[in-house]
């Protein structure tokens, strides 16, 4: 995001929407890229769709370069594309060194976008594709050539010499891993054949691979049509009939002997429909992420337009005279304020992403850092279509990383200790993600050996955030790995501490009003959970009001309100509780932390019960006024953040109210225990 | 060298907007620099005409609580929250409540950040040449840039980076 936004100052709109579809492009690379690597460490057959969705993504990538003229990265997507159909067809193998020139031409494309825009840093970048180039064209030329004719098959030598290259690769394919050929024959009507011809490809498809489709010799009939379809399947001929269930349809075998070998346990692969379509019809829109946050202030206005007409209606309904009108006027009021919930929710949705583009990048970070710290781990990601607002999703790129990079590096032993301790071999880290009522839940949990509560607080005593003499509740201590300044190691087996720390983790995430949270049983592993609004665009709030003067409670965070009488109200040292339901919550007046007036001693007050996480606290107010949707602004003016305000909103045509930072009233206490100050 | 004077100008608004920055101005000693005049305590003040944005008349200002005296609050302006600065507060001058002439002059800084200066009144856009300009005569507070010869009156002009420099801890 950063990156993008300092690089449009010299950048044409052309430009940067070049960039940003090329951008898209090479991130499917890596993708495939990994998935390649995986499979080489794997020792699997190379998977024909991944190859073709490389093969792809270099051919878009070439021709939209070549829209722009930017002939370095359309020359290397060129010869990309040389090395990946040799991959495909099998002229070399995944453990040539292919592999590492696909990888250095992706890396090259990246420094190239970096460069676009400056011509003389596009030369620079550019430096490496003739060399690269040469290298790819000499694997090229140096893997073995074609492959031999097929000749275990009895097919019709004449059939078999117009497959293409890439078909007679795929033969030769599923015969080395021990699949069987079969040639499933049908004829249909020459007038309706498209339709049955399309059936029965999908249910070849779904027992295993459609290499070709072969029109057959013909019957002597002009109004029927007669097709063979040579396929691959891990079933026999005679298992597959029962399968294919398209009426008229007929299943032989294509092998000339029996099965060389016993079918693998190989999943039936999908069909790989040859040469590569060069743009899918998409029917979407990118859309600048700014021009939605536009979309989206309007909405606000507009709502706040219509609490302004709330008020003239209620002001109308007061006087006798005009009462007749504000009756017709509420009707109209209430239609629109159905309509324009609609609006916002059809723009909210707009911002919605699923969350699996950056559960995506994670994987790939895991694939790498296993690999790097000689760990085998497995990661379970579930819920990747929970879906989050764009910005969202782009700030929590970060903080997810962390902790599963925090898991993966200090919580997961070596394969070795696990067993050791009992546990299975291979370490598993999960990634949950689902939505809560207005939130989404990203859970990472791991089965490694668990936060050491002792070793913590040791740290933190050593650091004089906890005094020796303090006592701790274990939660207490848990919440020390948010604390500045404390190591983000999980484990116990870890000897250095990473420069950032789960500190920042927290701080980015309360900066979304999100909150962090972290559960660990000793030995048997850890949970990190991150649950954040699903957007920020707008949010409900509870109106509170102190000294008569308004502030908005964003109803993420509040648990429930309570009338307090002031009786109630006990005090533990200088601390204020109540007992809710037999535990004690704290209570902070906002008229003393605001410095505001404060009602008469035997008042009744309002407790507004927030919760961050597991913190609660009741925040005492004079009176409730109600909810109302808001649109939280930042303040504008020279002035740093002030602690406790996240901004201010409209309600109605009055003066604006500021939003309370829930998340930073409830920490203060805390942290004053923690630093103590003057 | 034409001397000095006072127009009033009901256009100004869009003036304000039109004008050139100073720095360029400057260095044509021929060219006049333009002055939103205000008026604080009955005295004389100004900030360059380029540097406003908008001039409101006063509306609802909320307080912010855990900020210094002289923010004044927030106010809403077609969506924006800007932050409003007691220009008398802010200049250490008596404090007196705003009457019907008050306005909040929104000014943008360097950066491009916008604050909102309550004044007394807005009088009028000045057009002065750069020798009318002095050097700030020792014992002015330190957010009056320098002094400005306008016919028979010295008028403060304000420097507004100091201005709107509000110090957060207080």
């Amino acid at each position: 995001m950063a990156r993008r936004r300092s690089r449009s100052g010299r950048t044409s709109k052309t430009e940067q929407e070049f960039v940003s579809e090329a951008e898209e492009i090479i991130e499917r690379m890596r993708g495939g890229l990994a998935d390649l690597e995986d499979q080489r460490a794997a020792n699997d057959e190379v998977d024909p769709e991944v190859v073709n969705r490389l093969f792809r993504s270099a051919h878009s990538l070439k021709a939209l370069a070549g829209l722009f003229g930017l002939d370095p990265i359309r020359h290397l997507a060129h010869q990309l594309e040389e090395i990946l159909d040799a991959l495909r067809l099998g002229r070399v193998s995944l453990e040539s060194p292919a592999i590492s020139l696909i990888a250095e031409a992706v890396r090259v494309f990246a420094t190239l976008l970096e460069a676009v825009g400056d011509a003389e840093a596009i030369e620079v970048a550019a430096a490496p594709v003739a060399g690269l180039s040469e290298q790819i064209e000499a694997a090229v030329r140096a893997a073995r050539s074609g492959p031999e004719v097929v000749e275990a098959l009895d097919v019709d030598p004449e059939v078999l010499r117009t497959l293409t290259e890439y078909e007679e690769h795929r033969l030769q394919e599923s015969l080395r891993h021990g699949r069987h050929i079969v040639l499933v024959d049908a004829t249909f009507e020459i007038d309706s054949f498209e339709a049955g011809l399309t059936a029965l490809s999908a249910a070849v498809r779904s027992q295993g691979e459609l290499i070709s489709t072969l029109p057959a010799p013909d019957d002597g009939s002009d109004s029927r049509i007669r097709f063979s379809l040579l396929s691959a399947s891990s079933l026999a001929a005679d298992a597959l009939a029962g399968r294919i269930d398209v009426p008229g349809a007929s299943v032989r075998s294509a092998m000339r002997r029996a099965a060389p070998r016993a079918p693998a346990a190989a999943t039936p692969v999908e069909g790989a429909d040859g040469l590569p379509s060069l743009q899918s019809i998409s029917e979407t829109v990118r859309v600048d992420i700014r021009k939605l946050d536009e979309l989206m202030n309007l909405v606000g206005e507009l709502v706040i337009q219509r609490g302004a007409l709330g008020d003239l209606i209620t002001t109308l309904q007061s006087h006798h005279a005009t009462a007749w009108i504000a009756n017709d006027f509420t009707r109209v009021h209430k239609e629109l304020n159905r309509k324009l919930k609609d609006l916002q929710t059809a723009v909210i949705d707009v911002r919605m992403v699923p969350l699996h583009q950056i559960f995506e990048k994670v994987s790939r970070v895991v694939r790498g850092l296993r690999r790097e710290l000689g760990k085998d781990v497995r990661l379970e990601v579930r819920g990747a279509d929970t879906e989050l607002d764009k910005l969202l999703v782009e700030e929590l790129v970060d903080p997810l990383m962390h902790v599963v990079r925090n898991a993966l590096d200090h919580a997961i032993e070596a394969p070795a200790e696990r067993v050791a301790r009992g546990k299975p071999p291979q370490g598993r880290i999960g990634i949950d993600a689902f939505q809560r009522g207005n939130h989404v839940v990203i859970a990472v949990s791991d089965d490694g050996t668990g936060i050491d509560t002792q070793g913590l607080r040791a740290r933190a005593e050593a650091r004089g955030l906890v005094a020796a003499d303090e006592t701790l509740s274990e939660r207490d201590v848990l919440e020390l790995i948010f604390a500045p300044g404390i190591s983000t190691r999980l484990g116990v087996t870890d000897t250095s501490g990473r420069g950032v720390g789960m500190d920042v983790v927290r701080t980015n995430l309360t900066a979304l009003g999100g909150v962090v949270d972290v559960k660990s049983t000793p030995g048997s592993g850890t949970t990190i959970s991150m649950t954040l609004p699903i957007t920020l665009a707008i949010v409900q709030s509870l109106i509170v009001c102190v000294d008569e003067q308004r502030f908005a409670i964003p109803l993420g965070s509040v648990l429930e309100t309570l009338l307090v009488e002031p009786r109630e109200i006990q005090r533990s040292r200088d601390r204020e509780l109540l007992d809710l339901r037999g535990e004690a919550l704290p209570l902070r007046r906002l008229s003393a932390e605001f410095g505001l007036g404060t009602p008469p001693p035997e008042a009744k007050l309002f407790a507004v019960v927030v919760g961050i996480g597991d913190l609660h606290m009741g925040l005492l107010v004079d009176r409730l006024e109600g909810q109302q949707d808001t649109v939280i602004k930042p303040i504008q003016g020279p002035i740093a953040a002030i602690r406790g305000i996240a901004g201010a909103t409209e309600i109605g045509d009055r003066e604006p109210v500021l939003v309370l930072d829930v998340a930073a009233l409830v920490e203060d206490p805390q942290r004053r225990r923690e630093a103590p100050c003057p | 060298m034409r001397g000095p004077h006072a127009e009033r100008a009901p256009g100004w608004e869009s003036l304000a907007r039109a004008a050139l920055r100073p720095r360029r101005v400057a260095e044509d000693p021929g060219v006049l620099r333009r002055l939103l005049a205000f008026e604080l305590e009955g005295a004389p003040y100004a900030v360059p005409v380029e540097r406003v944005r908008e001039i409101v008349r006063l509306r609802p200002i909320t307080p912010i609580p855990r900020t210094p005296p002289d923010v004044r609050g927030v106010i809403s302006l077609r969506g924006e929250i800007v932050l409003v600065i007691d220009a008398r507060q802010r200049l250490q001058l008596p404090q007196a409540p705003p009457t019907r002439s008050s306005r909040i002059i929104v000014v943008q800084n360097d950066e491009g950040r916008v604050a909102g200066l309550l004044v007394d009144g807005v009088n009028a856009v000045l057009r002065v040449a750069e020798d009318a300009f002095r050097l700030t005569p020792p014992g002015e507070p330190g957010a009056v840039a320098a002094l400005c010869r306008c016919g028979d009156r010295f008028v403060s002009v304000l420097d507004l980076e100091r201005m709107l420099d509000v110090d957060p801890d207080v």
